[in-house]
């Protein structure tokens, strides 16, 4: 077998099994950890492994369809992810009484207000922008 | 009796259990939710609650679970690697509307800040505890970060962020239902800027489009804070 008809064949697999994918996510995930701990960058190892995905994707030395199953896979069951996170709280007992209400309501309201406000603002600012490029051509 | 008591002490079979527990309870609530799309049926929100019950039942500790179950966590580090497949198939709409979501990320970020300090001081919350609580809208990692940087106590951020993307996935369906909001651009930074993780796992569930923009939104508002973070360390201080 030629060089090239085995990487031909090495793409076509992992382009189509979801668990080599899911293993090289993790395996760039990897990489991003270790290139935090040798450099010290003030950077969680999944964004670093993330710009470093986007670096190859963005210059064709990966190609999308070698990843974006895996990557389905874990945007669609990341809240699992979450949930031991919230156990948390069985340790934190002051968060039961009246104390733990005034955080529900600091959280509740700010969280309102952070939505609205982002939303709004983001709304207002493409409407403008897609009126200008709608009247721009007619001026010039 | 005896048997089981001895089995259970086993740190093995506890891994299992916890973990078990744990995946089981999603599938469960994730079926349930799919049938009977109600908030409160939201995974996110019945699966720590089942397990909590658990937990309390079986008079377990964190620790416990933890030791269990904490591997989950781990793999939101793969997931966030996964982020670049969708932000890379939308790139050339977050080329033409960067302005426009870092415009929204600067508002949001400051409300996020500004909001925190007023309502824990209208409600009597202050110190270290009101510190901890203002970064609470970006992700985990960055949180942590910042929460240390302006002297607030780690730990528990960590706790106020989960609260915060539980609370904020099941509140941002409410608001995109009653704000006057046209674009998928507007929905995405609404979930990804109010409940980091979990409301770019909403934003999935909403749209492509909603949930690339929310995934970029989540690493770009995460990273604008840390580098804020000094600034506003001198500031507080």
């Amino acid at each position: 077998m030629t060089t090239r008809a085995f990487s031909l064949r090495f793409r076509r697999s992992v382009h189509n099994r979801r668990l080599v994918q899911i293993a090289l996510l993790i395996l760039f995930w990897l990489l991003g950890e270790a290139v935090v701990r040798l450099t010290g960058l003030p950077l969680p190892g999944g964004i670093v492994g993330m710009i470093l995905v986007l670096l190859l994707l963005a210059s064709h030395r990966l190609s999308l369809f070698s990843l974006k199953r895996g990557a389905e896979w874990f945007l669609a069951e990341m809240l699992l992810f979450f949930v031991p996170a919230v156990l948390a709280v069985v340790d934190h007992e002051e968060l039961l009484g009246l104390l733990g209400l005034k955080i529900l309501l600091v959280i509740l309201g700010g969280t309102i207000a952070v939505m609205g406000v982002t939303a709004l603002t983001v709304d207002l600012c493409y409407r403008w922008r897609e009126r200008d490029d709608r009247v721009e051509p007619l001026l010039g | 009796m005896i048997a089981s008591s001895l089995s259970w002490g086993n740190p093995l079979f506890q891994g299992f259990f916890w973990s078990a527990a744990t995946i089981g309870f999603y599938l469960t609530a994730k079926r349930l939710y799919r049938r009977w799309p109600y908030w409160w049926l939201m995974p996110l929100a019945v699966t720590p609650a089942a397990l909590i019950m658990i937990v309390l039942f079986l008079h377990a500790s964190y620790g416990d679970y933890m030791r269990g179950a904490g591997w989950l966590i781990t793999l939101l580090g793969p997931a966030t690697v996964a982020f670049a497949v969708p932000i890379y198939e939308k790139r050339a709409l977050i080329r033409r509307q960067w302005p426009v979501l870092l415009i929204g990320m600067v508002a949001g970020s400051a409300t996020a800040i500004l909001s925190g300090w007023g309502l824990a001081t209208l409600l009597g919350l202050d110190g270290t505890l009101r510190l901890s609580l203002l970064p609470r809208s970006i992700s985990t990692p960055f949180a942590l970060e910042v929460s240390q940087d302006i002297g607030g106590v780690p730990d528990l951020t960590a706790v106020f962020v989960v609260m915060t993307g539980v609370l904020g996935a099941i509140l941002g369906e409410f608001m995109l239902s009653f704000l006057p909001i046209r674009s998928a651009l507007a929905r995405g930074a609404l979930l990804g800027v109010g409940a980091h993780g979990a409301g770019t796992a909403k934003a999935h569930q909403i749209g492509r489009e909603e949930g690339s923009i929310a995934g970029l939104v989540m690493v770009m508002v995460g990273l604008l804070n840390v580098l804020a973070a000094p600034f506003l360390a001198y500031i507080l201080n």
